[in-house]
This record gives structure tokens, sequence and C-alpha cells, in this order.
């Protein structure tokens, strides 16, 4: 078990590097704040309804439309986005229009609520400012979908009524009609007034990701790469310094060193991922998804990518600086490409195929189906994807590895 | 202890080690002196099993290297010419690191890094970071690094490189402690003073080959010349170096066109001395200064390479 040795040291000398470690977690965070905050209006975050000024002049004064006012535009559900003025007259109300105190101007004409227990019909007229269309048609829809209602009722009420007359003898409906009418009016009246609308609502699709969990999943991914680079430096520095060739002429095999070097860059890389992905969901309020294990899982795998990626990169560069600029310029170019800057949906179709070959874009891509919901099965794929990376770099890398 | 036979190592075309030979006996201190880029590294490697070797063997305790490599590995301790320590990690981490890749575990380990702390004296400096260390100190955990697993056979490649003299004689004194105890050792170094002091025997190697081999005695025996004068001169001629060439006692005289330095091998300096001095001046030659180096390694070095050590 000596490479568990050799990867504990690394992981120990990595941990006490300050500088490194502030820089590897620090970064992120500041990046997925800045990132997330500015870029929130690229993604289906704000799926509520815009909230509505309206402006009322109501020359009705039955209870119906009362109850439309108070009970439907401030009942419990649209009181959070309505906020209801009366004016005195129609001028007033057009002035507001024009001078965009209120968003919406509703003219409701005088009898309009007893009308419509009668089955009459009065339009409602509703001033719009040509800027705010969209919370216009939100009222008309309250308007009209009462308005339907109301007619329901008194359309049903009607034919019930008729019905009883013809087919009961009226020696033995004649005393009782009246009542019966009126209460099955009132029994529908209830329906009317009720917000409920008998339809159950459930969310069909994936959960749309606010931009602060899409750029913590990105920068978390995008800095997870930076430890190719890291990894491979710390071979490099062994090298140089011998120690490598002190490793090598203690009696352990190659392959216990190899695998130690990786496991040490692999620690390191996972640590990093976990203590990440807690951070932001306590500093930003990060939700992660709602299986934590396919999160930890992505993670895991990413980091056998990014740890076989290091091997790779320290089997063919021999100096520091060389890794740095290579690994420092190959880290941009797959952030880039595997959508750490932009969501990769807006790349042409032919740029999104050769994204493939970015690890991070198989991470990025699994967490953030994580968030918005996922099964095992749709992970299953990514996940073989980033451990085969990481097992193939691994075997190329060692194949590759100089002691001196 | 070790037995070296016909080691032979090249890189492409260039021979880097050709037909090395050499018995190390068990408790014997055995000195590789030669030039920088002569091959001492080279084939310290190979017998170390860090880098393999085209032809030969290399046997320590009469098991091969290339055979049971783990086996000799576990005997060996190894110091390497630069310092391979991990300098963000204290001494004491350090030691216990490299004592485990040999197999020491737990509480034998940290009694073990404990005494050789004691010995290299640092105990003091335990929970210090490497990096923190100077050269000289470096040097010293470096040694005891290869020392945690009490090798039978400490093979030590140029370990004073880049010191000061006081950490040079401390180091100097623990090899020599080390070698006391029974502990063979190997050093390799371009400095024959070192080597003069610690080893028993001697293997002068330059370009790959050995090309003196026995005790310090005996290599100075071979010393036709016996002494050499070294001359600083002006005014150098053929003529005047021939003259001197003949007179008594003069076996060889060593000199190239970039320098105005002849190396005069001689018996009896002291005595022909003045005549080897007022023939020079006589040749028209102004004498700048005079040096007599008494038989040594140096001088040996010297008339079999035509070079010295540390060119």
């Amino acid at each position: 078990m000596r490479f568990l040795t050799i990867a504990f040291k690394d992981l120990n000398i990595r941990l006490r590097d300050r500088k490194g470690f502030i820089m590897m977690l620090l970064m992120p965070i500041i990046l997925t704040a800045i990132l997330g905050s500015a870029l929130s209006g690229m993604f289906g975050e704000s799926g509520s309804l815009p909230s509505t000024t309206l402006g009322v002049w109501n020359s009705s004064d039955d209870n119906l439309t009362e109850e439309f006012l108070d009970q439907v535009l401030q009942g419990k559900d649209m009181k959070a986005y309505i906020t209801l003025k009366k004016y005195a007259d129609e001028a007033s109300l057009r002035d507001a229009v024009e001078r965009q105190q209120i968003d919406v101007g509703m003219l409701i004409p005088s009898e309009w609520g007893e009308g419509l227990t009668k089955g009459e019909v009065k339009n409602v007229t509703i001033f719009t400012d040509p800027e705010k269309e969209l919370q216009s048609s939100i009222i008309e829809s309250v308007v009209t979908s009462f308005v339907d209602r109301v007619s329901s009722v008194y359309f049903a009420t009607t034919v019930v009524a008729q019905e009883l007359a013809t087919e009961v003898p009226v020696s033995a409906l004649v005393s009782d009609l009246p009542s019966i009418t009126t209460d099955l009016a009132n029994q529908l009246s209830e329906v009317v007034a009720s917000d409920v609308n008998f339809v159950e609502t459930e969310q069909d699709g994936e959960e749309p990701i606010s931009g602060m969990q899409y750029y913590a999943a990105a920068m978390g991914v995008m800095f997870l790469l930076f430890n190719t680079t890291v990894g491979a430096t710390s071979i490099i520095q062994e090298r140089k310094t011998e120690t490598l060739a002190r490793l090598m002429s203690s009696p352990i095999r190659r392959s216990t060193i190899i695998i130690g070097k990786f496991l040490g860059t692999f620690y390191f890389s996972f640590l990093q991922f976990l203590v990440f992905m807690i951070a932001t969901h306590y500093l930003f309020d990060v939700s992660w998804g709602s299986n934590l294990l396919q999160t930890v899982a992505v993670g895991f795998a990413y980091s056998i990518a990014v740890s076989g990626l290091a091997m790779i990169i320290a089997g063919f560069i021999d100096d520091e600086k060389t890794t740095d600029s290579v690994g420092g310029i190959g880290v941009q170019i797959l952030a880039a490409l595997g959508g750490s800057m932009v969501p990769l949906a807006v790349f042409p179709e032919s740029l999104q195929r050769i994204a493939n070959i970015a690890p991070n874009k198989w991470a990025l891509e699994s967490l953030t189906e994580i968030m918005s919901g996922t099964t095992w099965s749709a992970l299953s794929l990514p996940l073989l994807v980033l451990s085969l990376i990481g097992l193939g770099a691994l075997f190329i890398g060692s194949l590759r590895l100089r002691i001196k | 202890m070790l037995e070296v036979k016909d080691l032979k190592k090249s890189y492409g075309k260039k021979a880097v080690v050709k037909n090395v030979s050499f018995t190390i006996e068990k408790g014997e201190s055995f000195g590789l002196l030669g030039p920088n880029g002569a091959g001492k590294s080279t084939t310290i490697s190979m017998i170390c099993g860090l880098i393999p070797y085209d032809h030969g063997e290399v046997l320590v305790s009469n098991h091969s290297v290339k055979k049971s490599p783990m086996l000799i590995k576990q005997k060996i301790g190894v110091v390497p010419q630069e310092i391979a320590l991990y300098p963000t990690m204290s001494a004491k981490d350090n030691l216990l690191f490299w004592g485990k890749m040999y197999g020491l575990t737990g509480s034998v380990a940290k009694k073990r890094a404990e005494e050789v702390l004691e010995f290299v004296g640092l105990k003091d400096r335990a929970k210090d970071r490497i990096e923190t260390f100077s050269g000289g100190m470096k040097r010293r955990i470096n040694i005891g690094a290869a020392l945690m697993h009490e090798p039978e056979l400490l093979i030590m490649d140029e370990p004073t490189v880049g010191i000061d003299p006081q950490s040079r004689n401390h180091i100097l004194e623990t090899v020599k402690r080390l070698n006391e105890k029974g502990m063979t050792i190997i050093y390799t170094s371009h400095y024959m003073e070192e080597v003069e002091y610690l080893c028993n025997r001697v293997g002068i190697i330059d370009d790959g080959e050995v090309i003196a081999l026995g005790s310090q005695a005996e290599l100075c025996n071979r010393l036709a010349g016996g002494s050499v004068i070294q001359l600083i001169v002006e005014n150098k001629s053929d003529e005047a170096i021939d003259a001197i060439k003949q007179l008594e006692n003069v076996s060889q005289i060593l000199h190239t066109d970039e320098t105005n330095q002849l190396e005069v091998f001689v018996k009896n300096p002291h005595d022909r001395l003045g005549e080897i001095v007022s023939t020079a001046v006589h040749q028209g030659m102004k004498i700048v200064s005079v040096d007599i180096k008494e038989p040594n390694l140096e001088t040996l070095f010297l008339q079999l390479t035509g070079r010295s050590l540390r060119d």
C-alpha cells in the first residue's frame, strides 16, 4: 500500500501550499459569484408573473363586481403580482396610463356584475400602455376567465330550472322551484369566486437552472481542469529534484509510484470538487440537484479524467515552464470548448460535436443535467467516457514517464 | 559485498560507461574519483538499479541487480547528488516518508527518524520545513533519508556539492563514523581531498573508464615521476620546455597552448627545483610562480589524463 503513502504525501504537500489552494478554491468561487449574477438573464430561471399595477374605474356597484375586485384580483394568488388602484373617472384613469403611473387601466361599466348574473355580458374596457402588453394580456385573461365562469353558472341555473319546470308535475314543484333555483345559483356562485381550477399542474420536463447554478458547475469544472497542470508539474518537479529517482531506487515498483502520483492528483481534485460544492451551496445557495450521489459520482469520474491527463502531460513534457504555458492555454481552450465560459447551446452544431473531446464538457453537461433532474442511465455514458479518458491517459502517460 | 563486472552503457552511439569493473569488500569505504561527466553517476545509477546496463553484471551480496532488484534495493541506501527531499515538508516528515518507502511503519519508523535526526545533528530542527534549512543542513537530511532503513551499502553521489566548509566537514565526519560502525560505503566525488580522507580504496574514472584502481598508497606509488613542480611562466617556448625535459629525474611535462602553466613531473623535487628554474630562465622564460605538489590522487589523475580533476 505504498502508493497510498505517496498519494497522501502529494495531497499533504498541496494542502500546505496555501497560496495554491486558495487560488484553486477562492478563484472559482469569486468567478461563480460574478458570472452567475451577471449572466443570470441568459437562463430560464424567472418563470413568475410580472408585477402589475392595475388602475380601475368601477362604475358598477353590485356585489359580484366587488367580489371580482376583492376575491379574484386581490385574492391570495394574485395579490402578490397585482397592485390595485381605484380611480374616480375615466379621464383620470386614461391619464394615469399615459403618464405610466399604472401599467394597465380597466374600466368596469355600470351594472356589469348584475348583468352577468342575468346573462348579459357588458364589455370591460382595458387601457394598455404599448410597452406593457404582457401585463395587459394577463389582466384581460383574468377578466375573460371570470366572465366565462359567471356565464356558465347563469346558463346552468337557467337550464336546470327549465328542465325541472318541464319534467316534474307542477303541483309538486310549484312551492319549491324558487328556492331550488336560488340554492343552485348560490352553490354555483361559490364556484365562480373559487380560485380552484380543478386542474392539477405538474412540472413537465426538466427544472430550469439558474445562472448561479450553471456557473457554479462551469467554474468548478474549469478549475478542476487546472489540476492537470498542477499534477503534471508535481511529477516534473520530482524528476528535476531527483525525488522521483530516489523513489525508483527504493524497493517499490514503478507501477506503485505511478499509481501513487495519479492518486495524489485524484485526491486533491476530488477534495477540491467537494469543498467547492459545499462552499457554493452555503455561500450562494446553489442547488447541485436532488440526487447528491449522482453529483459526487460525476465529480469522482471527472477527477479520474483530470488526474489521468496530468500523467499524460508529465509523460510528454519535460519542464515546468512549458507545462505551465501549455497547460494554461490548454485549460482555457478546453474551458471555452466545454461550455465553462458561455453555455454550449449558443455554439454552432459542428462546434458542439467537437466539444465531445473535452472532458469538462461531459462533466459540465452531467452536472447541469443533475441540477435539472436526471436518471442514472442518462449519466452512465458521461461517467464511462470520463473514466475511460482518465484511465487511458494514465496508461499512455505511464508508458512515457521518464525518471530522469 | 559488491562486484561490478565489465559494465557498459551507451546512449545512442555514445558510450558513457566502458567495461567498468571493481569489487568492494564488506565494511570498506570505496571512493570513485573523477571529473564531472566521467561516468560516475551513471555507474552509480546502474548499481542502484535505476538505469539498466547494456552489458556486464552487478552483484550485491551475490545477488544480481537485474534478477533481484527489490532485494538489492532494500540493502542499498542512496544519497543522490541533488537534494532529493520535499521542501515544504518538515525534516521529520521527510525521513518518515522515505522510511515508509523502505517498509518501516508506525513506531519503528518514528523511533528511527529520531535516531537519524540525532545522528545528523538536526534533532532540534525536526519540525521545521526543509525549505527553511541552509544548504548544509539539507545535505545532512539528504543523507539521513538514505540511512532510515539502516542499509548494508551506502552509495553517496557527490554529497558535498555546493556547501560551506563547516557543513562539509560535518558530513565527512558523519560518513567516517558510519564506516567505522561497519557500513560499506561508495563515495563518488571530484574532490580529491574528500576521497583521500574517507576512502580505503579508490577507483579513478575518466571518460567512462576506470583508469586506476587500488589503495591510496598503491596509486601514489604508480606515479613514475613522483611529485609535480607547477610553474607559471611568461615567454613560454618549445625550446625551453625541451631543455627542461632533458634534465635528470624529469619524467614528463604537461602544458597547453592556452595557459602559461607547466606541470613538471620529477623525483626529488626539492633537489631539482633550482636546476629547473635556472634552465627555464636561461631559455628566456620569466618565472611568475612556483609550487611543489606532493604525490597524491590529483597528481596521479593529472599524469594519467593530462587534465585536472576539476577541469
